[in-house]
């Protein structure tokens, strides 16, 4: 029987989302042109060329290096290009994903990344073609409500303040604005200098739907014990009081 | 038991349940107002710079933030932060149900009003650094700490200043 990896237990709907992320099996809810994604990173201009640290692998001349015949590598990496980030604020008010969430997403599913997990942010650096296409994919998925969720690569204050009148995450810098019509622009990069022009990011979940696919457990919402009252608490918390007691007992040796 | 007095002062913390827009934030400060009884009132929340404060673009100016100026009780000011948090001492427990009424008025949605003592009376080591002896004891809690210079407003029947640097 072929492995089936199970990422995450519980049948909460939180549970469920948590698995959906893990295994990289999302729904695409909107196609944000790639120019304009690179326009938000701010780390070239759209079109220009790719900087790069090291020259192609392939006139390099790797070592004989069985590691390196047996892993492909992933084309930033081959074409030499430098290191970039993005870094994301999901809000906890039922942004779809959490901090943690995206950095399973994002370790489990991108090759040749490295994520990295903070309190109220999340950063995921890879080669600068790999991390172009891997926050396309945030961004163009349900991993990312355009107005919980946005791209902060300084000042990233606002996942754990409450929401603005209108629903959006607050930023100090005001890198995202809602529109007259109700679509969310991006009218900053992600270190807060202005765009040339504003990027329709298009329309905000609305709040049942972001409770619908949020990764978040919280008490107003689904906790992690499950339905208040059942008679048995869902196996998400089982198996975390259970890989706390092995933890602290003998130092998380399954045996 | 002890009663207590329906005389003394009362301090009051409203924290509505989102943050508020400045047209929102002067509705509601404009309820309050109307309400009377008001001895002193902070308003807190996050800083709103006027420029990007570090990264690659620091130094960029943030338009958004500029010149947010709301009008209360015939007297402009501008804004400096996000309002999130209305600290108030009323005169005495009358003026309670009327301010409760004030924000059912202007929030559209919910708010929590606690009770509690929200301003320090003695001044701290900051206070006595920035001010020396505090005459008028009401400027008490009032002030940011942690701001370079004082940051205050005082919303009073002779003027309204507020100080505030460049950042």
């Amino acid at each position: 029987m072929a492995y089936k990896p199970q990422f995450y237990p519980g049948s909460t709907s939180v549970g469920i989302n948590r698995r959906k992320h893990m295994s990289g099996n999302i729904d695409k809810l909107r196609d944000i042109p790639e120019a304009d994604v690179v326009a938000i990173m701010g780390h070239r201009a759209p079109g220009a060329d790719y900087a790069s640290t090291h020259p192609p692998l392939k006139e390099m001349g790797e070592p004989d290096c069985p590691v390196r015949q047996l892993v492909a590598p992933t084309a930033g990496a081959a074409a030499g290009d430098r290191v970039r980030y993005s870094q994301w604020t999901d809000s906890m008010y039922f942004a779809p994903s959490i901090p943690y969430f995206r950095s399973y997403w994002g370790a489990i599913n991108c090759k040749g990344c490295d994520p990295g997990t903070l309190s109220g942010r999340q950063i995921i650096e890879a080669r600068e073609r790999d991390i172009e296409d891997y926050t396309k994919a945030q961004y163009d998925s349900e991993v990312t409500d355009v107005a919980l969720c946005s791209m902060r690569g300084c000042t990233v204050h606002g996942h754990s303040l409450r929401l603005e009148e209108n629903g959006m995450q607050f930023d100090m810098l005001a890198r995202t604005e809602m529109g007259a019509d109700g679509n969310v622009y991006a009218v900053k990069d992600q270190v807060g200098i202005p765009l040339d022009k504003k990027i329709n990011l298009g329309k905000a979940m609305s709040e049942a739907e972001a409770k619908k696919r949020t990764t978040i457990f919280r008490f107003d919402g689904v906790p992690m014990g499950g339905k208040v009252g059942e008679r048995k608490f869902d196996e998400a918390i089982e198996m975390t009081h259970h890989m706390w007691e092995r933890r602290s007992k003998w130092g998380y040796r399954p045996e | 038991m002890v009663t207590e007095s329906d005389t003394e002062s009362i301090q009051v913390e409203i924290t509505p349940q989102r943050y508020l827009m400045p047209a929102t934030a002067q509705k509601l400060l404009n309820e309050i107002y109307a309400n009377g009884g008001i001895i002193r009132i902070m308003i807190h929340g996050p800083n709103l710079p006027r420029s990007v404060p570090y990264g690659p673009g620091r130094g960029t100016p943030i338009d958004e933030n500029r010149d947010l100026i709301i009008e209360v009780g015939g007297q402009a000011f501008e804004l400096s932060v996000k309002v999130g948090r209305i600290r108030l001492e009323l005169e005495n427990e009358k003026y309670m149900s009327g301010l409760r009424a004030a924000c059912e008025r202007a929030l559209p949605f919910t708010f929590q009003i606690r009770r509690g003592k929200f301003f320090h009376s003695r001044p701290t080591v900051s206070d006595y650094a920035k001010f020396g002896n505090v005459e008028d004891k009401r400027i008490l809690g009032l002030i940011d700490p942690k701001a370079k210079k004082e940051r205050l407003a005082i919303l009073s029947e002779e003027k309204v200043t507020v100080e505030d640097e460049e950042r």
